[in-house]
Parts: structure tokens; C-alpha cells; sequence
């Protein structure tokens, strides 16, 4: 206690450090207070690195009282002050926690080099240590507040980039500033590394970068369709995402590294980097996040608005191309028809032809923008299904317009004759089957040799409702493989005549039923069955 | 009706192809075509009017470019082959701005130098024609390019 008092005395500045159990002993033990009192009302400078912790919180915010400053060390285990010419230090480890007695060994030097050793320890600690003011928050407050750390030395930075990608368990954001960063990443192996991370340790992956010809083959070549939680998003210089200068990354939601770029010219990382912030911080991290999401789901809607704009423009194409047409023969037949009355009558015909032909395109394009308006509306009643059927067979032969049209038969057996009553609108009914009677009338006559087109009725009852399924099925050339994944999209389409919206009205059409629509190729090879179901509320009696 | 007189004498035997897959609309043109004095065969399938062609029996071709299997022109480029004079002029109900590119880049390695715009007047069609033969004096012309697209514009 002498020796400790001597030290003191001499003293102008102090610098401690003390592990979990130093605060209580400090604060307990009278003699300690004393010198602490005597500190306090002196000049002497007392700086304290201490391990804060929940049991010994309340004698840290005592300690801080005393000191200058006071800063938290995880874990720290030493015991020791140094001066301007002293080091005396003590043990603490096998006394008990709380004991009010003082420090049994001492240790103690006044030779300089010791001395200057220990004050080169003491500013290690402390520049390592957080402020015991935030640490004490951390803990009250039940919130992990984490720090800030800038780091200057480049090689520093990339080691903890390396490390920390290679630290991540749950997830990796990755925001890089210019298509050189991408491949300064890619030089350092990090790409190869984060798909790895996510195909081996399911760990979720996204980078958002903006791309050139050889980005986007690269990622291509990755294969990344394949892989969920591996996402590499682009963004493109005109989707006004504009984040030149920094590289963020986020690790689990919990660290951020933001690396300031120097020199974007430079192939290795080392060289082109400039100062960089690390965090554990969580309003920091989450900011991060928060920015690295918004450019995310910013570049996301610009691609999706730039195929939008692919298929609207699409529409207007295929949708002119088809209003033109019959258009150009109205106009044209209506022109020659006074020159040629011995033609009157065809050219009569290919008008009335003509003009229904933009009928059914005008009708079909309303009908989609009724559908994407969602303002469709349906006139439903209940109605004999069979009885449906008959009738729009039947004006579907009457009405062929002179075309051959394959036999088309009704099959009933395996309804056994049941009358299925659905509430739906007959209209659109009617439609939904006429558009499957089209097509595969349309697809038998390219495959002349083929015979007829059939349709069936099924019955499926399951615990929830009870369904008819209408098969439409023909022995013409099939479903193009290419379109079978898209059969039920609009302009899904390989034919030169018709919009591709046929289809697409359909699904629409049948779901508003609470229905389904859905098509195969048939297993013998020839033709293809279409298929939507209906439920259906009761028999007739 | 004396002009129509006129035109006869002017495109007597010109034998014109129209390839285009909408039946109405090249029998259309066809008949207004002939009603001008040009000889006119028509097909709908481009890939049959190929087999059908003859080399150096045609002064013009008019070619819808929008067809099934074998577009307007891939079938020009073919016909170029076998027949390096036959001119031609390009129709489309597409948009235009669909075949902008083609028209600056491909039209001039083809010696195309028009692409017409469906629905077009039988007589603006005509005059077209008449103008790409020789037979027009051009300048009477420059009212009608409302209805087409040409690489000056």
C-alpha cells in the first residue's frame, strides 16, 4: 500500500489497467477509495482500462467518478499502472470477487526501459478498448452497440475483407462501386469463394454490381439460374444507381466493411483502396443494409420495367402487325370492288372475312386490358355443362366458314351421362372452349393424316370441392417444346398469324372461374390434350 | 379513266412477284397491280415461291417480310443469288421502328431501297412500283411518301 501511495505521489499522469474484479476492489477497499478521493481533487491525469461486465457494472460507474477516463476491454486479465518513470503491478486472479482485501503481490520498476515497455502496452490496450460510458449502455440498455473502427492501411482491410467474407454464416451483402471492383473481386477469387459459401454452406449471397460484356459472361458462366440463395443483381449506368466511390459489405447482418476506393485503375485491391469503416455497430450495419437494399430492389425494378417495356413494345408490334392486316384487305377489296363487279361477291366475302378477323383481334385486346385492369366481370348463372358443350360444338361446325374442320366428338361415357351444373358465364364458357377448338383445329390441319378432336369429361371430388375437367384433346403436331413453358403468357406464340393472346385469355378466363388450365403433349407422340377444370355445385336431377 | 389507259401501255408485260402470306391481301394486290397493266403472280408461301422461281423473269419482286419460315428478306437475299437484277420493295404491317435497323444496315447490301407501309392505297403501291421500275417521273412523286419509309427520310 506504501509502495502504491509512493507511486502516486510522484506521479502527474496514471495510466491502470484492471481486469473484471479491480472495480470492487477499487471501490470496496477504503484505502483504494481513498487514494482515488486524493486523485480526483489532484492534477494527476488517471486514465482506467477495465472489463466491464454485468456483475460489475455499478462499480464501474462508480470508478468513472474518479477517472479522467475510463475505457472496456473484453476479457482483459492484468493488473498494472504506469507513470512517466514507474510500473507497478498486481495480482488480482486468485482473489476472490468482491473480497475488500487490497492487492497482495506487487510488483515494481523504475527502470525506464521496463517502464517504457509497459506504457507501450498500456496505449495497445487503449487504443483497442471502447469508451466505458457506451459499454455500460450496452449492458443496461440489454443492446449490443458494438463500435466503429477506421482502418488506413489497405493491406489491413483487404486481410479483414478476406476474413470476414470467410467468417459469414448466415449471409453476405456485397454492393461493388465500378465493373473494375467486380473484377479486383474476381482477381482476389471472392466471387468463386461467395458461390462456394453458398452452395456448400447455404449461406445467402447478393451482389449488386454494375456489368459490362465480360461481367455478365462471367456470371452466365456461372450458372447462377441454378442457385437461390447465390444472387449476382446488375445494375445498369442508366438505372441512375450511382455509387462510385465505396465498396459495402455486410456480414450477417451484424459487421459492415465500407472501403473507400482510391484509384480505380488498379488491378489489385491494395492498390486501388483508400481508408475503409468497419462496424459492429448496429445503427451503422443496419444502415448499410438498408442502403445496400434499396439499390437492390431499385435495380430489380429497373430490369423488370425494362422487360415490361420489351413487351409492351412487343404488343404494339404484334398488335399493329395484326389490326394492319385485315385492315389492308378491307381497304384494298373496298377500292377494287368498283372496277371488278364480276368479283363483287368474293371480294364481298373477303371484306365480311376481313372485318371479322379485326372483330376478334378488337374483342381479344380488349379482353387483355380488361384482365390487366382487373376490371373483367363475369355474368354467371348456373348452367347444364353437357348441354353447353353440345351447343358450342355444334355452332362451332355451323360456323366453319367453309374451312374442313376435323370431326370433333363429344365424348360422354365417363360421365356417365351426369349433367354437371356449374355457375359460371356462359359467354366466356363458350370462348374458353371455342379458343381450344381453334387451335387444335389449327395445329390438325398442319398435320394433315391426323383424325379427329375429342372432348371428354372427368370428375375429380377431393375433401374440398368437387370438379369437372374438360379435355380438349387432338392428334395434330403438338406443343412446340420451346413454348410449352409459356403456353399460357401472352404472345406465347411461334405462329406469323395470330397475337399469341388466345391463350393467355383463357387462363385468365378459367381462373375467374376458380378454375385451372394446363396442356400436355399426349403420350403416343401425336397431338396434344388441353385441359381446365370447373367446379361444379351439383348434378341435374 | 384515260390515265388508267395510259399506265397499261407504260407497264405492259412488267412482271411483278408478290410473295405474302395473307392470301385477301395478295390477291388484292394482285388484281390492282394488273388493273395497271403489270403481269402479276402471287404465292403465300414463301418457301414455294422459291422452288418456283425463275431467274431473270421478273422485274420486281414485293415482299411482305413477316412470314412464316422464311421471312421477306432472307427470301430476297436467296433471290439475289440466282438473280442479281431483280428489284424489290419490302411491305410490312409491323411498326417501322421494328425494322429500322435493317432497313439502314441490310437494305443497302441488299440494293433495297424501300419499305412500305400496310395499309397502303392500291394507287400509292402502284406509283411505288412505277418509281422503283423507272416508269414515274419522280418528280410527281412527293406527296406520297406519307405511307412508306425510305432511307432519305
Amino acid at each position: 500500500m506504501n509502495k502504491l501511495l509512493q507511486f502516486l505521489s510522484k506521479s502527474k499522469t496514471i495510466s491502470s489497467c484492471g481486469d473484471y474484479k479491480t472495480p470492487s476492489l477499487v471501490i470496496e477497499v477504503k484505502d483504494y477509495l481513498e487514494i482515488l478521493s486524493k486523485i480526483k481533487k489532484s492534477d494527476i491525469k488517471l486514465r482506467y482500462i477495465v472489463d466491464i461486465t454485468k456483475d460489475n457494472v455499478n462499480y464501474c460507474k462508480e470508478l468513472i467518478k474518479f477517472a479522467d477516463e475510463v475505457r472496456h476491454l473484453d476479457g482483459i486479465k492484468t493488473n498494472f499502472s504506469v507513470s512517466e518513470s514507474e510500473y507497478i503491478a498486481s495480482s488480482t486472479l486468485s482473489q476472490e470477487l468482491y473480497s475488500p482485501e487490497p492487492f497482495q503481490q506487487i510488483i515494481y520498476s523504475n527502470v525506464p526501459d521496463i517502464v517504457e515497455q509497459q506504457k507501450y502496452v498500456f496505449e495497445s490496450f487503449w487504443n483497442k478498448a471502447i469508451l466505458a460510458e457506451h459499454r455500460v449502455r450496452e449492458i443496461e440498455e440489454g443492446v449490443a452497440l458494438g463500435m466503429t473502427e477506421v482502418i488506413q492501411i489497405p493491406s489491413k482491410t483487404v486481410e479483414m475483407f478476406v476474413s470476414l467474407i470467410k467468417s459469414a454464416k448466415e449471409e453476405v451483402l456485397l454492393l461493388l462501386p465500378t465493373t473494375n471492383a467486380f473484377f479486383r473481386e474476381e482477381k482476389l477469387g471472392i466471387i468463386r469463394y461467395l458461390r462456394d459459401a453458398a452452395v456448400l454452406q447455404g449461406v445467402n449471397v447478393r451482389i449488386l454490381t454494375p456489368t459490362n460484356d465480360v461481367i455478365t459472361k462471367i456470371i452466365q458462366n456461372m450458372e447462377n439460374d441454378k442457385l437461390i440463395n447465390f444472387v449476382i443483381q446488375v445494375f445498369e449506368p442508366a438505372s441512375d444507381i450511382k455509387v462510385h466511390t465505396v465498396t459495402i459489405l455486410v456480414i450477417d447482418k451484424k459487421e459492415s466493411l465500407v472501403v473507400e476506393k482510391k484509384d480505380d485503375y488498379k488491378e489489385n485491391m491494395v492498390d486501388a483502396i483508400g481508408l475503409a469503416t468497419y462496424s459492429t455497430s448496429k445503427p451503422t450495419v443496419i444502415s448499410y443494409v438498408t442502403i445496400f437494399e434499396s439499390l437492390y430492389n431499385h435495380a430489380k425494378l429497373y430490369e423488370q420495367l425494362k422487360i415490361h417495356g420489351k413487351m409492351q413494345d412487343e404488343f404494339i408490334n404484334i398488335a399493329s402487325h395484326e389490326l394492319r392486316t385485315p385492315t389492308q384487305a378491307v381497304l384494298a377489296y373496298s377500292d377494287l370492288l368498283q372496277n371488278h363487279p364480276e368479283q363483287r361477291d368474293a371480294m364481298i366475302d373477303a371484306i365480311k372475312r376481313n372485318a371479322m378477323r379485326l372483330q376478334r383481334l378488337t374483342e381479344d385486346i380488349l379482353d387483355v386490358t380488361k384482365i390487366e385492369s382487373k376490371t373483367l366481370k363475369l355474368y354467371k348463372e348456373d348452367l347444364d355443362l353437357s348441354i353447353l358443350l353440345s351447343t358450342i360444338v355444334n355452332d362451332y361446325k355451323n360456323n366453319a366458314e367453309g374451312r374442313e374442320i376435323s370431326d370433333i366428338i363429344l365424348l360422354d361415357n365417363e360421365a356417365n351421362g351426369k349433367h354437371y351444373i356449374i355457375n359460371a358465364d356462359t359467354q366466356r364458357i363458350t370462348q374458353v372452349v371455342t379458343n381450344l377448338l381453334n387451335n387444335a383445329v389449327k395445329f390438325t390441319e398442319e398435320n394433315k393424316e391426323c383424325g379427329s378432336i375429342s372432348i371428354r369429361l372427368e370428375e375429380v371430388k377431393n375433401a374440398d370441392c368437387q370438379e369437372v375437367i374438360i379435355n380438349v384433346k387432338d392428334a395434330g403436331t403438338g406443343i412446340d417444346k420451346e413454348i410449352l413453358p409459356r403456353l399460357f403468357t401472352k404472345f406465347a406464340t411461334k405462329s406469323t398469324k395470330g397475337t399469341g393472346l388466345g391463350l393467355f385469355i383463357c387462363k385468365s378466363m378459367v381462373e375467374a372461374h376458380n378454375g385451372k388450365i394446363w396442356a400436355e403433349n399426349n403420350k403416343d407422340g401425336k397431338g396434344a390434350t388441353f385441359s381446365f377444370s370447373l367446379p361444379f355445385s351439383k348434378y341435374r336431377d | 379513266m384515260s390515265k388508267t389507259v395510259k399506265m397499261i401501255t407504260n407497264n405492259k408485260n412488267k412482271r411483278i412477284l408478290i410473295v405474302d402470306d395473307e392470301p385477301d391481301i395478295a390477291l388484292a394486290f394482285k388484281i390492282g397491280l394488273e388493273d395497271s397493266g403489270f403481269v402479276v403472280d402471287t404465292f403465300n408461301e414463301p418457301k414455294i415461291a422459291f422452288s418456283n422461281f425463275k431467274s431473270d423473269f421478273y422485274e420486281l419482286l414485293l415482299l411482305d417480310i413477316k412470314m412464316p419460315k422464311l421471312n421477306g428478306i432472307e427470301f430476297y437475299q436467296r433471290m439475289k443469288e440466282i438473280d442479281k437484277k431483280v428489284k424489290v420493295l419490302f411491305i410490312t404491317a409491323s411498326e417501322i421502328y421494328y425494322y429500322e435497323k435493317i432497313v439502314k444496315e441490310v437494305f443497302p447490301l441488299l440494293g433495297a431501297k424501300r419499305l412500305l407501309r400496310k395499309p397502303i392505297k392500291i394507287e400509292v403501291l402502284v406509283r411505288s412500283i412505277k418509281q422503283e421500275l423507272g416508269l414515274f417521273n419522280n418528280n410527281n412523286n412527293n406527296n406520297e411518301s406519307h405511307s412508306e419509309y425510305s432511307l432519305s427520310s
